[in-house]
């Protein structure tokens, strides 16, 4: 945020005769000229307010309440907390959307990468084509698309398991306890990639030119001019993705709840978190016990989130 | 965090290839540009592979979606009788154009409503410095890293006591919340929305209304179209909180009613339901893609801005 402050107040063609401006976060108190801003954002805030934190609110106070088929509501402390961290179900998915993250994140991100600096280096034929169908899934819901690969892996019917027997790999069932994580890395990646490509690509295309240039007239190979110059100059919008990307891995819902329509017997119960959360309190009425799962895996996210941010502010890259 | 102004440079790296390196210079082996033109080949192939499938498929019949090819086209062409099958309730789950139009609804005026709250809220953190602005800001940005997923429920809970559970505004209100929309907009009023020009605008007596009327929404068009498609996409695709929030098939939008149309086709004895099933996925995502082939610039201009969040 800074350098934007910077510039604003560095800004060529103000009146020298105003009074200089108050340093940013110590606003003037009773400001003739600021007030209005405050009106501006207050339509913003007040929805933020009643549909992200009141809710917010009522889930943690949902969730210290018990309901019985007889004798209603009462408060139970932290008796649905307890029921949750001691569910092995809960925990089975805990551990697979981590397993999931660990791999899909970071596959992701280096696949983006690689497109995005080819492309930048201009050593592609067709880029401008590519770039356009790889982000073309963004704007397929994650519903239609895991209905599709549902069917394009289908065991021994679909095209993919047939291709398989054809290149002598034998009877393969993608949704088998085995490889159903993999199985939906790769759907998202192809949802996800695209998108990814086309942040990075801008990122890369706002490094100037000159600064390759030099590099090319010192002799660089192409291969060090992407890792070891240019990496390191988007390493701002990679962490921004790596957060971005790890957030909604985490929160893995879509795709396992839709294959689970074709595979019930892929996709546990607790297969992630977020079917957890589903199934306790939609599937099976429970919503205090629902809402307890949503805040520990609210907490979750939340904890990993600031571990990476404190790892990145303590390495100094954070701005 | 880069500014948003950039160097002539920088612009002039943003615009095209005619203006990298020329690759000769690279003095790469031959062949090199040929294999990277594959590989990219071969991925675009695995992109489009599914969508071509859903093509294929939405002019089968049942049994010849698991007994034919499936990236081959089969006799009987059933395309029609599967299109016409989702303006009627075939599968007892609901209609399929009655979902296409609820999604319409919800998409449009959620996306014109988040709208508006980001140019205004956008434009109150660009442009003045009131009291508790970097807190809110941050506060803004923070619910970026909120998982979805846990305020779908908690918003289900909050609706069942207030009675907003069934109801259209229960979708449409909570997506109007847009931290990405504000931050979209307040980098590109900073950018192009001249100060002086408002300080102008106000020593002409013009009141702030009118300011913002006038003289910021002119300007920041392009920026106001970004967030208006994101939000029509995310709004199309959001599967979760609808899935939470409505229990009538009537209010269903595509994606509810779409997974619904799985569950009924997979598990119920009705038969021909997964032709009407592919039907509907080929209706859903053709208006996005068009959408985005045509409007490609507005939604990479929304990724631009987005690069400079890190």
């Amino acid at each position: 945020m800074n350098q934007t402050t910077t510039y604003r107040e560095s800004a060529p063609g103000r009146p020298v005769s105003r009074p200089a401006s108050p340093p940013p976060g110590r606003p003037r108190r009773g400001n003739r000229r600021e007030w209005p801003g405050a009106v501006f954002i207050t339509p913003h805030m007040l929805a933020l307010g009643l549909f992200m934190l009141v809710p917010t609110v009522y889930a943690v106070y949902d969730s210290l309440q018990t309901t019985q088929l007889i004798g209603g509501t009462h408060y139970s402390g932290l008796a649905n907390y307890s029921t949750v961290l001691h569910s092995p179900e809960f925990w089975d998915g805990v551990r697979r959307v981590l397993v999931f993250t660990a791999i899909q994140v970071p596959l992701t991100i280096a696949i983006a990468f690689f497109f995005a600096a080819v492309f930048d280096a201009g050593i592609v034929k067709y880029s401008r084509f590519f770039r356009t169908v790889f982000f073309m899934p963004f704007a397929v819901p994650g519903v239609v698309a895991a209905v599709m690969w549902s069917f394009l892996l289908l065991p021994d019917f679909g095209p993919y398991a047939k291709l398989m027997q054809d290149i002598g790999l034998g009877h393969v069932d993608f949704f088998s306890s085995r490889l159903i994580v993999p199985t939906i890395v790769v759907i998202v990646i192809w949802e996800w990639t695209g998108y990814n490509v086309t942040i990075l690509y801008t990122s890369l295309k706002s490094i100037p030119q000159h600064v390759t240039e030099a590099a090319v007239m010192d002799g660089a190979r192409l291969g060090t001019i992407i890792l070891r110059l240019k990496l390191p100059m988007v390493r701002p919008t990679i962490t921004m993705l790596v957060f971005l990307n790890t957030v909604g891995a985490l929160q893995l819902f879509t795709e396992p709840s839709i294959l689970a329509a074709f595979q019930p017997q892929a996709v546990s119960y607790g297969f992630t978190p977020s079917l957890y959360v589903y199934n306790t309190s939609v599937g099976s009425g429970d919503y205090n016990l629902g809402a307890a799962a949503a805040v520990v895996l609210a907490l979750i996210i939340g904890a990993i989130s600031l571990a990476a941010f404190a790892v990145r502010r303590r390495s100094g890259e954070f701005r | 965090m880069r500014s948003p102004i950039k160097s002539r440079q920088e612009r002039a790296a943003a615009r095209g290839p005619a203006d990298t390196v020329p690759i000769h210079l690279y003095g790469l082996r031959r062949g090199t540009v040929t294999v990277l033109t594959l590989i990219s080949g071969a991925f675009a192939v695995f992109i489009l592979a599914p969508v071509l499938w859903l093509v294929i498929n939405a002019t089968k019949t049942q049994a010849n979606v698991y007994g034919t090819p499936g990236f081959w086209f089969a006799r009987p062409f059933h395309l029609f009788q599967n299109l016409s099958a989702l303006g009627r309730n075939v599968s007892g789950a609901g209609i399929y154009l009655q979902w296409l139009g609820n999604t319409l609804v919800y998409a449009g005026s959620a996306a014109v409503g988040a709208t508006v709250l980001s140019a205004m809220a956008g434009y109150g953190f660009a442009r003045f410095r009131f009291r508790g602005a970097n807190g809110l800001f941050y506060l803004v940005m923070s619910t970026l890293l909120v998982p979805i997923t846990s305020v779908a429920l908690p918003l289900f809970l909050v609706y069942a006591k207030v009675g907003l559970v069934n109801s259209v505004w229960g979708m449409i209100l909570p997506s109007m919340v847009s931290p990405v929309g504000i931050y979209l907009m307040r980098t590109y009023i900073d950018a192009s929305v001249p100060r002086d020009l408002i300080d102008a605008a106000r020593m002409d007596g013009a009141s702030e209304t009118r300011i913002f009327l006038r003289i910021v929404l002119p300007l920041t068009v392009p920026g106001l179209v970004t967030v208006l498609l994101l939000t029509v996409v995310a709004v199309w695709n959001n599967y979760f909180l609808p899935l939470i929030i409505f229990s009538r098939n009537g209010l269903y939008p595509l994606t509810v009613g779409l997974s619904s149309l799985s569950h009924a086709a997979e598990t119920g004895s009705k038969a021909e339901l997964v032709p009407v099933l592919i039907a509907g996925g080929l209706v859903t995502i053709l208006p996005l893609i068009l959408l985005f082939l045509f409007l490609e610039k507005y939604f990479r201009g929304g990724a631009l801005q987005g690069s400079t969040t890190g």
